[in-house]
C-alpha cells in the first residue's frame, strides 16, 4: 500500500466510524430532540466529516454535508425547537451521507436518487430559517482535485538502491546450497555509541560467518561541523547485503540487543532476480519472511491481514505477559532449580527465558504505533488548507517516529486538524503583502511537533503568525458574557477562552473553521485522554498549541538506578550525563544545599533518599553518581548510589496513596519481577529547594 | 594522529575516545588542513570516524580526503563498505 493510499485509508476508516456514530446518534436525537449537547456531538461529527471529505477530494460528499452542517449549526446556536418533519429530514440526510459515501469510495458516477431532493430540503430549510435567498447558501468554493502523491512519496537515494540492487545480483550468483542471503536495514538511534554499539560491530560478526558481505552506509544525514555532534549517529541507514551459512535466527541474535525498529532483516529468494529502478525503502519494522528478492518492498505492497482487537483485551495481554516474565524469571533464579545440574534442563530454562523475552516485545509494541501516519494525513490537511485560504506556507513535521499509545493516535486527529486548521486560517496574517509589511518572509510556517518530556508526550502545533490578539480575545469573551470585564486576567487565562464551547474571534466563517467548534472539540478530545492543552502565544510572532499528553501504557526508554536500596527509573530523555564528581567540584552553599560546578554551570544536588524521605547512610556526592537531567527549571544532578542500566518499560499506573506524589509519574515492574518507580524529573527540584530552605 | 605542514595522517583504526579527541583537535585546525590522510593497514573500526570524515568534507570541501573520495573500503574484518554522501 502506498503512503497516499495508507492515508486514504485512515480517512476512509475514520469516516465511516463518524457515520457509524451519526447513525446511531441522529435516532438518539429524534428520541430527545432537546438534548443540544447531543446536538453538538453530531455537529462536531458532521463538521470532522466535512473538513476530511473535502481533503480527500470526496466533493459531492463534502457539497451534501456543508449544508447539513449549516442546518445543524443553526439549531445547535438557536436552540429553536425542532419540528417532527425536520427530525425526519435531519435521519434521512444522515441515510444519504451513507450512500454518497458509498458513491465516492466505489467512484459511481451517479448519486443516490434521493440525493438532489434532500439537498433541496436542507437548502430551502437554512434558506428560510436565515432569511436569505438560495443563492447565498448555495454558494461553494468549487476546489480543484490536488493530487498530493509526491507529497507522500519516499524519498529517492537512487545511488544506495542501485548499488543494492547490483549487490543481491552478484551475491545471488555466487549462492550455492546451504547458504542464505539477506538484506539487511540498520537505522540505529542518534544515541546507539553512548550505548556501545555501532555499525561495524555488528557488520563484523555478520563477517565472521559471511562468505561475502557488502553494506551502503547512508551519510546524506550527516551535518557540516557546526552542527555535527560526534557522540550521536548521524548515518541515518545502513544496508547490508550479507551471504551466509547462518539461518535467520542465528542472524537476529546479532541484533538482539538492538531495538526492534533499529533493525530490519529480509531473507531473499534466491530465484529472483531485482531491477535496479526497484526503490527499496527502508523498512520499519523488524521483518524476518522469505521474500523475493526483487520486491523486497512487497512487505508494504502486500495486502496485510488485519483484525481490529479492543484494546481492553490488549490490556489483559499485557498484564498476562507481565506474570508470565516474573513466572519465568522466578524459574531461572529459583535456586533449587539451579542446583540441577542436567544440561536438557539448563537448555530448557534458556529457551524459555528467549521467547518469554520475545513475546514480551512482541506483545509491547502492539499498543505502540509511531506517529507518523497521523502526521501524514495532516500533511494533507495543511496542504488543502494553504490551497483553500490562498496563504502560502511551509510545513515543518519533527518526531515523526513518536511513538504513542494507539488509543491515544486515534484520539488525537480530530483535534489535530482542528488546530492545523485554526492556525492556517486565524494563526498566519491574511497574505504575503501583510506578512512582509511586518518583516516576515511571504511564506507561512506551521511546525507540527512530538516528543517525550518528563514522561510525557507532548504534540505541538507552532504558527509563525500574528499571535493571539488578547484584547480581541476579552472583548469577545465579554461581549459573550463569559467574563465580565472586572477581573484581572493572566496571559494564560485570556488564552484559555478561546477554548471555550462556541467561542471564536473569527469576523467570517468558512468551511475550515470560525464556528468556535474547533478548540472546544480540541480541549474535550484532550481533556477525555487526561491531558492538557497548552497555548502560548506573542503577539506578531506566532502561537503554538501543546497537547500535553500523560504516557499511561506507553512505553519509556528508562534509565534504571538504584538509591538507597530503591529502584528508580529516569527517563532517558531527560538524562543529559551521568558521572562520578570529583570532591573539588562539590560544594555546599549555606542554605541552598549542595551544588556540583560542571563546565561553569552550578548544578543542583538531589538526593532521592532526602526526597522520599528513605533512611540510608549518608554518603558524600563523590562517593555516589550523579545524574545529570534536563528539567523544566533547568538542570539537576540526581545522587544514586548505582547505575543499573538501560531498558525500555510500561508505565503502570500507581494506586491512589502513591498517585498523590508528583515526583513520581508511574511504575513498572522489571523483568525480575521488582517494581521500580519512575521519576517525574520536573518535579525533584522544588521539593529538594524546599528541603534545603529548611536546613 | 601526524599533523606534517597542511598534511594530517591519521589511523583509521581509532577508538571512540581517540575519535572525538581527533574531532576536538582539527574543529579549530580545519581552515588550516590541506588533506587528511590515512596511515596504510589501518582498518576502520567506527561509524562514528566516517561520520566525521564527511563532516569536515561538508564544513570544508576543498579538503581533502582521499580516503573518503574513494568511496569504498574493503576489508576481510567487516567486508566491502560503500559509503554515499549525495554531495
Amino acid at each position: 500500500m502506498t503512503k497516499q493510499e495508507q492515508v486514504k485509508a485512515i480517512f476512509i476508516e475514520e469516516a465511516g466510524e463518524i457515520i457509524e456514530k451519526l447513525d446511531v446518534d441522529i435516532v438518539r436525537f429524534e428520541e430527545n430532540s432537546n438534548d443540544f449537547d447531543l446536538l453538538n456531538e453530531i455537529f462536531r461529527g458532521v463538521h470532522t466529516l466535512k473538513g476530511n471529505a473535502n481533503a480527500f477530494g470526496f466533493i459531492r460528499l463534502g457539497e451534501f454535508v456543508h449544508h447539513f452542517e449549516d442546518v445543524l449549526d443553526h439549531y445547535r446556536s438557536t436552540k429553536e425547537e425542532i419540528e417532527p418533519y425536520q427530525l425526519e429530514l435531519f435521519v434521512d440526510s444522515v441515510d444519504i451521507i451513507k450512500e454518497v459515501m458509498t458513491c465516492e469510495l466505489e467512484a459511481l458516477p451517479n448519486l443516490p436518487e434521493r440525493y438532489p431532493e434532500c439537498l433541496g430540503k436542507i437548502k430551502h430549510l437554512i434558506a428560510s430559517k436565515k432569511n436569505a435567498p438560495l443563492s447565498v447558501v448555495s454558494e461553494r468554493d468549487s476546489e480543484p482535485l490536488f493530487d498530493l502523491a509526491s507529497e507522500f512519496g519516499f524519498s529517492c537515494c537512487e545511488q544506495i538502491d542501485a548499488g543494492v540492487a547490483n549487490s543481491i545480483r552478484s551475491h545471488q550468483a555466487m549462492q550455492e546450497e546451504g547458504l542464505n542471503l539477506f538484506r539487511i536495514d540498520m537505522t540505529l538511534d542518534d544515541d546507539c555509541y553512548k550505548r556501545g554499539f555501532d555499525h561495524l560491530i555488528f557488520l563484523k560478526l555478520l563477517a565472521e560467518k559471511a562468505k561475502a558481505i557488502e553494506s551502503f552506509f547512508d551519510m546524506e544525514e550527516v551535518e557540516a561541523l557546526d552542527r555535527f555532534a560526534g557522540d550521536e549517529n548521524t548515518i541515518k541507514r545502513v544496508i547490508v547485503i550479507v551471504l551466509t551459512e547462518q539461518t535467520p535466527d542465528e542472524v537476529a541474535e546479532n541484533f538482539e540487543f538492538l531495538f526492534d525498529h533499529e533493525v530490519a532483516t529480509a531473507l531473499i529468494d534466491p530465484d529472483r532476480v531485482p531491477s535496479v529502478e526497484e526503490k527499496l525503502p527502508v523498512v520499519a519494522e523488524k521483518v524476518m519472511g522469505k521474500v523475493p528478492s526483487d520486491t523486497v518492498t512487497a512487505s508494504a505492497t502486500v495486502p496485510k491481514s488485519t483484525i481490529r482487537i479492543d484494546t481492553f483485551k490488549l490490556d489483559e495481554l499485557f498484564d498476562s505477559v507481565g506474570e508470565l516474565v516474573i513466572a519465568q524469571n522466578f524459574i531461572a533464579q529459583n535456586g533449587k532449580i539451579r542446583s540441577i545440574e542436567d544440561e536438557s534442563i539448563s537448555r530448557a530454562i534458556e529457551t524459555l527465558s528467549k521467547i518469554t523475552k520475545r513475546i514480551q516485545d512482541r506483545v509491547m509494541s502492539l499498543r505502540m504505533v509511531a506517529i507518523r501516519d497521523t502526521f501524514d494525513k495532516m500533511k494533507r490537511v495543511v496542504r488543502d488548507t494553504s490551497k483553500k485560504t490562498g496563504k502560502e506556507l511551509h510545513l515543518i513535521v519533527q518526531g515523526e517516529e513518536t511513538e504513542i499509545d494507539k488509543t491515544m493516535v486515534d484520539s488525537l486527529s480530530d483535534p489535530l486538524i482542528h488546530i492545523i486548521r485554526n492556525a492556517i486560517d486565524h494563526g498566519l496574517e491574511s497574505d504575503g503583502t501583510e506578512r512582509l509589511s511586518v518583516g516576515k518572509k511571504v511564506e507561512g510556517t506551521i511546525t507540527l511537533r512530538a516528543f517525550h518530556k518528563s514522561g510525557s508526550i507532548v504534540i505541538s502545533v507552532s504558527d509563525d503568525g500574528r499571535g493571539i490578539n488578547k484584547e480581541k480575545v476579552l472583548k469577545k469573551a465579554i461581549e459573550r458574557g463569559v467574563v465580565s470585564g472586572d477581573e484581572s486576567l493572566t496571559d494564560t487565562q485570556i488564552f484559555g477562552l478561546i477554548m471555550q464551547p462556541g467561542f471564536s474571534t473569527a469576523d467570517t466563517v468558512s468551511d475550515l473553521s470560525g464556528r468556535g467548534v474547533g478548540l472546544d472539540v480540541v480541549k474535550t478530545s484532550i481533556e477525555k485522554l487526561r491531558g492538557k492543552i497548552e497555548i502560548d502565544s506573542k503577539e506578531g510572532e506566532g502561537t503554538t498549541f501543546s497537547m500535553v499528553l500523560p504516557l499511561t501504557l506507553a512505553i519509556i526508554d528508562g534509565m534504571l538506578v538504584q538509591a538507597a536500596g530503591e529502584i528508580y527509573i529516569i527517563p532517558t530523555l531527560s538524562v543529559v550525563e551521568s558521572f562520578r564528581p570529583e570532591k573539588e567540584i562539590v560544594h555546599v552553599l549555606k542554605g541552598q544545599g549542595e551544588f556540583v560546578s560542571l563546565r561553569g554551570q552550578h548544578i543542583p544536588v538531589i538526593r532521592l533518599s532526602d526526597v522520599f524521605d528513605l533512611s540510608t547512610e549518608r554518603i558524600e556526592p563523590w562517593e555516589g553518581i550523579l545524574v545529570c537531567v534536563e528539567t523544566d527549571a533547568g538542570r539537576i544532578a540526581i545522587m544514586v548510589d548505582e547505575l543499573i542500566g538501560r531498558q525500555q518499560v510500561v508505565i503502570k499506573t500507581l494506586g491512589k496513596s502513591l498517585s498523590r506524589l508528583k515526583e513520581i509519574t508511574g511504575g513498572a515492574i522489571l523483568g525480575n519481577g521488582d517494581i521500580a518507580l519512575i521519576l517525574n524529573v520536573d518535579e525533584l527540584r522544588p521539593l529538594i529547594e524546599v528541603a534545603h530552605g529548611g536546613n | 594522529m601526524q599533523f606534517d605542514g597542511d598534511v594530517l595522517t591519521i589511523g583509521l583504526d581509532m577508538s571512540m575516545e581517540e575519535i572525538r579527541e581527533f574531532e576536538q583537535f582539527v574543529r579549530p585546525r580545519l581552515e588550516y588542513i590541506e588533506m587528511i590522510e590515512t596511515e596504510e593497514g589501518t582498518v576502520l573500526r567506527s561509524s562514528s570516524l566516517l561520520s566525521l570524515l564527511v563532516s569536515l568534507k561538508r564544513s570544508r570541501p576543498e579538503l581533502k580526503i582521499p580516503f573518503l573520495e574513494q568511496g569504498v573500503t574493503a576489508s576481510s574484518v567487516y567486508g566491502t563498505l560503500h559509503w554515499m554522501c549525495h554531495d
